[in-house]
């Protein structure tokens, strides 16, 4: 066996060396240095909330991730807590659709989700980095069993419309072929002194030993067709036992050919820090978290309740709202204190007497567009005919990838896919699009990666975030100039709002930034409910 | 209008690691398909194309906006579009949770978001301005759009 413990870090570095040089520009050159640096979560443990004053309480808005800790945690530390929350669910965006779901999204556009028993879809988060230990400790508390996510899967596709006529390639092979035709640049330019400058001709002996190692380059440090490259790349003919068992290798990818397709873009899909193996997801769906918060809090949950006006005074927060059952009906809720988790895109809306920095804060994030469609199938093809069990495969059309289930492999009957995650302007197009017309354009772009679709297509549904009426778009994305000017101003609580939420951290558009900023806010909220004593 | 070396290298760090971190680059639409246009194909698309491809997904079809937790306005028949300075810095700017579509400069999450230039602010502005039961003579210009503040402008200098 060849000992291969250095090569991930060796791969990364090179492979953006390269991709530096292909861009044609000194800059990439430096995004080395910012991959693997990436913000670690500050989650060390559970929050220790001791001494709360007697008989004080909080109101809590949005049953969401954050909310749902802080009010867990609150309660917890023997604070009065009431949940006030919009959707007739907990969860927010921690959400995961199944066969009798319906869903209403904003035009009143509705869809029954009409999946067979254990298939479902994760309209939101769908997987957990395992370094994201906040929201992972929380699954482990409330006995969320969790399973493996496949992030990368070497036996899916890498799809251009443009490269091979169209026809998808096997990640295995795409990153096999440029990774040993860049170890074997690197060693020719090696062995023609070309590097002489900048590296000692002892460290040069050691770099041609690794690129071979790396590249999988034979003897003379050429990337070439033979059991070596095959190896890693995959066979014409695989080993066999028995009789014609002898292997016939397969042929690489040329070096032009490979660079011109750009499929080389999607070779470090998994070499982020957020995306790097393993990771997570909950048995049954993203959802079980949420759902286990709501069992634990019970009736602390006040459902269906649409928050029209926050106010505050000296000694409390009373906040209006409104039964979207019964609309029209005011009702009111009061407490000492206010966490607020609200979405910005709909907190910017609501009437709330804070600082002005804060309203500025609040108005100066802008929301991602996302959408994802589920799509159900007759039977699993992807694992039946092509042999790829979970993973994802990447496409240039216009539903940007498609994510195969985690879960129940080999399983008879039907199965359940991720059709597209789309976002950016293509997002925008298939959230303008009815429901039914994002799942038939999802089929028939998706048919051109897999041809089985078309026979074995069974139903669908799809979510764009722009127009679910909880949240209003995906999550909160901040500029350099925004984070700069306003991030501080809408963490800071005032009087006696906190605000939390992924939007309120620095890992936008995760669980973890949901519970580690409800974390840091009620810790704060905390300090300064005990300086003032009772309420 | 050069940005600084160190901030260009910034942005660029920045940029690749959300392209690795989205695992895929934003989407080149189907040159025969009238559901998707090509970013750089948005210079071609008419006001009322941009409208459908970029505005219609939170604005509705017919531009009656929507209500749920929050609300989308409705453009049709608003008073507030008497006045094109105001859609045309909402477009430019944002508002709310709604992106800046005239964001100029590199930023992280500009593969994540939909970039419209000040030509094509104008069209679909105007496009706006003039349809939905709204019957504002005015044309707003490129020039006139670029006048604006656009965010993001500072870094780009």
């Amino acid at each position: 066996m060849q000992d291969d413990s250095n090569s991930p870090a060796m791969s990364r570095r090179a492979l953006l060396r390269m991709v530096g040089a292909a861009a044609g520009g000194a800059t990439m050159y430096q995004a080395m240095s910012s991959l693997g640096l990436a913000a670690d979560s500050p989650y060390r443990g559970p929050i220790d909330l001791q001494g709360a004053p007697r008989g004080a309480s909080v109101l809590i808005l949005g049953a969401g991730i954050a909310g749902m800790t802080a009010a867990y945690e609150l309660r917890n530390a023997g604070y009065r807590v009431e949940v006030l929350e919009y959707n007739a669910r907990a969860g927010g965006r921690n959400w995961t659709l199944r066969g009798g779901d319906t869903y209403t999204e904003l035009g009143g556009y509705s869809q029954e989700c009409r999946f067979d028993q254990d298939l479902y879809i994760n309209p939101g988060p769908w997987r957990i980095p395992y370094h994201h230990r906040g929201i992972l400790a929380y699954a482990k508390h409330f006995g969320v069993p969790l399973e493996a996510f496949v992030q990368v899967n070497y036996n899916a596709y890498i799809h251009s419309r443009d490269a091979f006529g169209g026809k998808p390639q096997r990640y295995r092979e795409i990153k096999a072929d440029y990774h040993g035709h860049v170890a074997e640049l690197l060693a020719k330019a090696t062995s023609q002194n070309a590097l002489d400058r900048a590296v000692s001709k002892e460290d040069q002996e050691k770099l041609l030993e690794s690129l071979r190692q790396w590249g999988a380059l034979d003897k003379s440090y050429a990337y070439a067709a033979n059991d070596l490259s095959s190896r890693r790349r995959g066979y014409q003919k695989e080993p066999g036992g028995g009789s014609s068992a002898r292997p016939i290798p397969s042929t690489p990818i040329g070096l032009s050919a490979l660079l011109q397709s750009d499929m080389w873009k999607s070779i470090p899909s998994g070499d982020e820090f957020d995306m790097q193996t393993a990771l997570f997801q909950p048995v049954g769906g993203m959802g079980r978290i949420g759902e286990a918060f709501a069992r634990e809090l019970g009736p602390v949950i006040h459902y269906n309740a649409k928050v029209t006006d926050i106010h505050q005074d000296d000694r409390g927060v009373t906040v209006r709202y409104e039964d979207t059952r019964t609309p029209g009906a005011v009702r009111t809720s009061r407490a000492d204190w206010c966490v607020c988790t609200i979405p910005l895109a709909i907190l910017a809306q609501i009437p709330m007497n804070v600082e002005p920095v804060l309203r500025a804060a609040i108005s100066a994030v802008s929301y991602a567009s996302a959408v994802k469609i589920g799509l159900q199938f007759k039977r699993r093809f992807w694992e039946e005919d092509e042999e790829i069990y979970g993973g994802i495969t990447y496409t240039d059309l216009p539903i940007f990838n498609i994510a195969y289930p985690s879960s129940g492999y080999q399983s008879g009957g039907k199965g359940v896919l991720l059709g597209g995650y789309v976002f950016g302007l293509a997002g925008m197009e298939f959230t303008a699009m009815t429901p039914a017309d994002r799942v038939r354009k999802a089929v028939e772009y998706g048919a051109q990666i897999h041809p089985q679709y078309l026979r074995e297509f069974d139903n669908g549904i799809a979510v764009a975030w722009h127009r679910a009426p909880f949240t209003m778009g995906c999550f909160g994305m901040w500029s350099e100039e925004a984070r700069a000017d306003h991030y501080e101003d809408l963490c800071r609580i005032d009087n006696r709002i906190a605000l939390a939420g992924e939007h309120a951290s620095y890992i936008n558009g995760w669980q973890e930034g949901a519970v580690v900023s409800a974390l840091d806010a009620i810790g704060r909220l905390h300090r300064r409910a005990v300086a003032q004593g009772v309420a | 209008m050069m940005r600084s070396g160190a901030q260009a290298a910034r942005d660029a760090r920045r940029k690749f690691a959300l392209l690795l971190l989205f695992g895929s680059t934003a989407g080149v639409a189907s040159a025969d398909d009238a559901s998707f246009i090509a970013p750089a194909d948005l210079a071609k698309a008419s006001g009322a194309e941009i409208y459908s491809h970029v505005c219609q997904g939170c604005h509705m079809p017919e531009a009656q906006g929507a209500a749920g937790a929050g609300a989308y306005p409705k453009l049709a028949a608003n008073p507030q579009l008497a006045s094109w300075e105001y859609v045309a810095l909402t477009v430019v700017r944002g508002r709310g949770g709604m992106p800046a579509f005239g964001r100029r400069g590199e930023e992280p999450f500009a593969f994540l978001n939909a970039r419209l230039d000040d030509e094509e602010i104008a069209r679909v502005v105007n496009y706006v301005r003039s349809h939905f039961g709204n019957r504002y003579k005015k044309t707003v210009t490129a020039s006139e759009v670029a006048k604006l503040l656009h965010p993001g402008a500072a870094a780009a200098r």
